[in-house]
């Protein structure tokens, strides 16, 4: 989403060989609570089951592409519950998701209103972990008022709330967004707020909120920043991940920065709770998420069907074999 | 009030000319055929499918213009700029002055079904005609969502060498516009009424951006201290000391014109501080324009 910056044609090519990494983190599980995996190729769940993601939350969010009418917004939100969540089951990932109305799209009122009308319809559906993302992009009076209106609908249904910070004017977004958050009675310890940089941290942990930083190329966070801000801010209420979408992005941010965490000197039990535990533990306060739910992964059985389709396309084998590093 | 707040008949002429000089005979005969049957029909499908089809028939060649043409837009419509785009794009805009304008309410979902259904290139003529489309306060919101898109010549069409921007957004839309255009590295340069709508609020955003940027060790765009000039303060006096000390001369040639534009004697004694540079600039030789010259991205 922003420049190609350096990048070049090696960089984007496929690693031959099995990456160093992967050692590192060899039996560790994770937790990813923020990727768009409807904007991911199934590729990308074999590679994060064989690099040890047991689970991950996706929140509903901006496709790209603005929607014009209601029925795109109920079709995604659908699709978050439905398919989405049976291609990650193909693979042995546990997958949740939140819902909510982007800030985005929130400058659409007549749309934003049609939205506010079906969203009690999903926040209540099972593995649903939350109101999300929600917050501030512009910083519109709109962007505003249905934030506000979604942390009601978050404080009625006990769900805890999974904030976008904006990527302009951030710092004051950021405290807005908290501000606001304690106004509608929200406590700090039900809302995550997310793509913190070094520059919010501080203020976001002193007030008692969850900081979870966005390992994300160019834009956001990057994993050395991050093994940075764990030894400076320790792991309390601190969580990774990798915001994976269309963009250029790493839906293997998790594992990886827990590699280098590793590498870097940091705690074991550090790296499990800022990549896997505190996640977890601020996310199953939906009541939703049931750790034994994660070791689904001996069961995998690709030739199972969703509404009558697989994931397999035309000619494809079922890859039932979880044991391997190697994609062939 | 008037749909249109300029002189559309001789606009539309104008622009005629120009792509009847940059097209072909089978392409020019073309639009004109279309011409005639949208005077006579007048139907929106009409208008739709030609204004969706334009591309096929013109070709999408960059056009020339001449310095008359382009004088006799720039004092129809101030800033209304067409040099570099394809004849496709000019002929798109072009079309939408010929949509009747006797029905506002018509008119307005006219258009926003057109918004609606574009592809990328129609989008960027759509925003490029919006110094030119009737009712322009109507196109406000319009303008804030087509800000919001990711599409890069989306955005370009909005943000660079436009003039509707800085003279219909409220403030705080601009500032977005400002912002997304360095946040996804457009020559900001090119941002038209880039001084005169420049505002504490910015600059205080423009700051906040650039301490996010230096604790991620990544670099800041020298033009964006631009927009300080008019709102150096005793807080953002450091952010200017600490940029004219940098290794990046463009980043001290920028904070040189920044102390030199200001009023605040503090910014202005930092000049003393680099002699050289404040002698480039009492010579005229080193101004915004060059250090974009040095810096242009895209």
């Amino acid at each position: 989403m922003c420049g190609i910056h350096d990048l070049t044609e090696k960089d984007l090519q496929p690693l031959p060989y099995t990456p160093a990494y992967l050692d590192k983190i060899k039996g560790m599980r994770f937790f990813d609570p923020h990727v768009h995996m409807s904007a991911r190729t199934t590729d990308d769940y074999q590679a994060m089951a064989d690099a040890g993601v047991v689970a991950l939350i996706e929140p509903a969010f901006w496709l790209g592409q603005p929607r014009t009418g209601i029925d795109t917004f109920r079709d995604y939100f659908s699709s978050l519950l439905g398919w989405e969540r049976f291609r990650a089951s193909q693979f042995g990932i546990k997958h949740y998701c939140t819902i909510g109305l982007n800030s985005k799209e929130a400058n659409n009122e007549a749309l934003a209103e049609a939205v506010m009308e079906i969203l009690p319809q999903f926040i209540y559906k099972e593995g649903v972990v939350g109101v999300g993302e929600i917050g501030f992009d512009d910083q519109t009076p709109l962007e505003e008022k249905y934030y506000r209106a979604q942390l009601e609908l978050a404080k009625e249904a006990g769900l805890p709330v999974q904030i976008h910070t904006p990527h302009r004017d951030k710092k004051r977004g950021t405290q807005r967004s908290m501000d606001i958050a304690l106004e509608h009675g929200l406590p700090p310890h039900m809302i995550i707020v997310d793509h913190n940089n070094e520059e919010t941290v501080k203020e976001v942990l002193d007030r008692g909120f969850w900081a979870a930083f966005t390992i994300y190329p160019f834009t956001k966070m990057g994993n050395e920043r991050m093994v940075a801000i764990v030894q400076q801010y320790g792991s309390e209420r601190i969580m990774v991940n990798s915001a994976a979408d269309w963009g250029i992005s790493d839906p293997l941010a998790v594992p990886k920065t827990a590699a280098l965490m590793h590498e870097s000197g940091i705690d074991l039990n550090d790296i499990h709770l800022v990549t896997y535990s505190n996640a977890v533990t601020a996310f199953a306060q939906s009541g939703q998420i049931n750790e034994d739910d994660f070791n689904i992964a001996g069961n995998i059985d690709q030739r199972e069907k969703f509404n009558g389709s697989t994931i397999l396309r035309g000619g494809q084998q079922p890859r039932v074999d979880k044991n391997t590093t190697i994609i062939r | 009030m008037a749909p249109y707040v300029y002189d559309q008949q001789q606009m539309s002429v104008w622009l005629w000319a120009v792509i009847r000089r940059n097209g072909h005979e089978k392409g020019n005969e073309w639009l004109a055929q279309r011409w005639q049957l949208h005077q006579e029909t007048a139907t929106v499908a009409q208008f739709n499918q030609t204004f969706t089809a334009i591309p096929r028939f013109t070709g999408k060649h960059t056009i020339t213009i001449t310095q008359e043409e382009h004088q006799l837009l720039q004092e129809a419509v101030p800033g209304f700029f067409v040099q570099g785009w394809t004849l496709d794009r000019l002929a798109r805009v072009w079309w939408l002055l010929q949509l009747a304008v006797t029905d506002k309410t018509i008119y307005l979902d006219t258009l926003d079904k057109l918004f609606k259904a574009a592809e990328m290139n129609e989008l960027a003529a759509l925003y490029s005609a919006l110094p030119l489309l009737p009712w322009p306060e109507e196109w406000i919101a319009r303008t804030t969502e087509g800000i919001r898109s990711n599409i890069g010549i989306v955005q370009a069409a909005i943000m660079q060498q436009n003039p509707y921007p800085a003279q219909y957004l409220p403030e705080p839309a601009w500032n977005q516009l400002v912002m997304k255009a360095i946040f996804t590295e457009k020559n900001i340069h090119l941002i038209t009424g880039l001084d005169g709508r420049a505002n504490a609020t910015l600059a205080l955003m423009l700051t906040d951006f650039a301490h996010e940027r230096w604790a991620a060790g990544r670099t800041v765009d020298p033009l964006q201290w631009r927009m300080l000039t008019h709102f150096t303060t005793a807080a953002n006096l450091p952010d200017i000391i600490r940029v004219l000390q940098s290794a990046v001369s463009a980043e001290r040639e920028a904070a040189a014109l920044v102390c030199a534009g200001s009023t605040y004697a503090p910014a202005k004694a930092l000049l003393l501080q680099v002699p050289d540079i404040a002698a480039e600039i009492a010579a005229g030789t080193l101004t915004w324009q060059s250090v974009a010259d040095k810096t242009t991205r895209s």
